[in-house]
């Protein structure tokens, strides 16, 4: 583990917003190694949206507030270094698909941030029709952004982060307000950026679903600190855990859970749905075995 | 469909130079509050539907905008016509210029005093009534004048002209982040609406004025406080990808200033200076 490289590094963070009087985080240690995929959850106002914008370097330089303890991001520390460096590092994909896009075409919306950090238009195109190929939205450039879909929309959110070329992706609960194909391209999209770029993941969400299926590391945040940081075999089977922070487990792993409460051990616990039918057919055919 | 939305099309008003644009738009102002002369702004008005058609402005889908545009211009007209107080010294806007001398007109009441009982009554004026008609067609005139800029100019392309012209570039996505925002705020004033019907709250079809007037907070004030979090949602967006953080930035769209916009400054020209000067002779 610690042969890995760490990418991101929270050292003792509080923050508090501005004219509020508690803090929203409290006190987090947390390091993130390079390439993996990890997934905030916790219910709501446990502090994932201020933690994603933490990362990013939003908070505090845009947000304003308290901030206590560093951020450390690529090397960088997110309260010395100004946006412009940071989002060539750390891209964010916020939660709202309506607000977070502005302009009057995809290929605009994509071009912005770099337009922003002055790149060349050459440079701004080419790497925009890169940008647009990583999330299959070729051939939409000149759509109006309020056209397309709920899924859509996140996407080119997407594109617009990753058109710096940055190490890591934050998404801040990207998939709230999508349908279930929409949440299925989103997640598609991130875990090809992953396999493919070596991008390092983070997302806060709810869908523990996509979660057990795409994540390689669950933290769970509750009132501002960390309740639990483990696989999501780890948190969804950690009663506890899924308690206190109202998890929702995917609902193959409800169905173990219900089982064991019945005093039905299958021994392994399962949180993927083809993993849960292989344990259920091989307790049948044992369970036939037993019979005859 | 809003007067700020882009219509797709290859109209010589889509093909100008947006610097152009913006600089007709700020000279036919000028005109329109230079010329003294009723008659001549009312010809303009005509001008700016033909501009319209050429334009390919659907004039069938801004009706509504028009609606509300002649209720605000009969406002403006009646608050003119009823309180417009006897200046001597103001020019008749029908005929401003009379035998070479400045046609100057004082307080008639349109309902003559010499009449018993009614003579006078409401203080409304013949003075009155065509100061209104000259202020409301000044006012007409101006506001049918923007979609000819709004609705053939992309928006990134308006902002960029206004870069081009030396305007900061926070500024420039200022204002055209603000016309943007326009259809925004109009689908969801339709939200608003909806939710209200669905609680049989239906003052907004069935109710008198008053009682309109009575109900806009319950519109407004949810209009104003979702626009404010938008905004702020935006922001935070803008911020996270780098929006401000240097003081220049570069474009990917090009403005292409050619000689089309050299004969369309011309033109301008001649209308503007033909305009004016006319001040002189009717």
């Amino acid at each position: 583990m610690n042969e890995r490289e760490v990418i991101i590094k929270l050292d003792d963070v509080y923050y508090r917003y501005p004219r509020a009087e508690e803090y929203v985080i409290k006190g987090l240690d947390l390091k993130i190694y390079k390439g993996e995929f990890v997934a905030i959850m916790g219910e709501n106002g446990a502090g994932k949206t201020t933690l994603c914008q933490l990362l990013s370097g939003i908070i505090p330089q845009s947000q304003g507030g308290k901030m206590l303890g560093n951020v450390t991001v690529c090397g960088l520390d997110t309260q010395d270094h100004e946006l412009a460096i940071l989002t060539q590092k750390i891209g964010i994909v916020l939660e709202d698909p309506e607000t977070q896009l502005f302009t009057t075409s995809v290929l605009n919306e994509v071009a912005f941030g770099a337009e922003n950090i002055e790149m060349d238009p050459d440079l701004i195109l080419e790497t925009a029709k890169w940008a647009l190929d990583v999330v299959t939205l070729n051939g939409y450039e000149k759509r109006h952004p309020t056209m397309l879909s709920g899924g859509q929309k996140q996407r080119v959110a997407i594109a617009s982060a990753i058109m710096m070329r940055p190490e890591v992706l934050v998404l801040d609960e990207p998939t709230s307000q999508l349908d279930p194909i929409g949440t299925v391209e989103v997640f598609e999209t991130v875990r090809r950026l992953k396999d493919e770029y070596n991008m390092t993941i983070v997302t806060a969400t709810h869908q523990s679903e996509a979660i057990a299926r795409f994540a390689d590391r669950v933290i769970v945040l509750h009132q501002g600190a960390i309740l639990a940081d483990g696989t999501p075999a780890e948190v969804f089977s950690n009663k506890e855990v899924v308690a206190k922070a109202f998890l929702t487990v995917p609902q193959v792993s409800g169905l173990f859970i219900a089982l064991q409460d019945c005093g039905v051990n299958l021994g392994k616990f399962p949180i993927l749905l083809e993993d849960g039918i292989e344990m259920l057919q091989k307790a049948a055919v044992k369970g036939e075995q037993t019979h005859e | 469909m809003s007067v700020v939305e882009y219509i797709d099309g290859k109209s010589i008003f889509h093909k100008l130079d947006p610097r152009f644009k913006l600089i007709m738009l700020l000279a036919i102002t000028l005109v329109i509050f230079t010329v003294r002369n009723a008659w001549v702004i009312c010809g303009m008005f005509v001008m700016v539907f033909i501009c319209w058609k050429i334009a390919g402005i659907p004039i069938r889908k801004l009706t509504g905008m028009l609606k509300i545009l002649l209720g605000l211009v009969s406002f403006i007209f009646l608050a003119q016509a009823l309180f417009q107080i006897a200046v001597p010294g103001i020019v008749n806007p029908f005929r401003p210029i009379l035998n070479g001398e400045p046609n100057l007109y004082f307080l008639n009441p349109l309902i003559p005093n010499t009449i018993p009982v009614i003579g006078g009554i409401g203080k409304i004026s013949v003075n009155g009534v065509r100061m209104g008609f000259l202020v409301s067609i000044r006012l007409l005139t101006l506001i049918c004048l923007m979609p000819l800029v709004t609705m053939t100019t992309e928006i990134n392309v308006l902002a960029l002209g206004l870069v081009k012209m030396g305007l900061p570039y926070k500024a420039a996505y200022m204002a055209t982040t603000a016309l943007n925002m326009v259809p925004t705020l109009q689908a969801e004033i339709g939200t608003i609406m909806d939710a209200q019907k669905l609680r049989a709250f239906t003052v907004f079809e069935e109710g008198n004025i008053p009682q309109k007037l009575k109900a806009y907070p319950t519109l407004v004030v949810p209009l104003v406080i979702g626009a404010m979090k938008k905004a702020q949602l935006m922001g935070v967006a803008m911020d996270a990808r780098a929006f401000g953080c240097r003081k220049n930035r570069t474009y990917i769209d090009k403005l292409n200033y050619g000689t089309k916009d050299n004969i369309a400054f011309v033109i301008l020209a001649v209308i503007v200076v033909g305009l004016i000067s006319l001040n002189f002779i009717l």
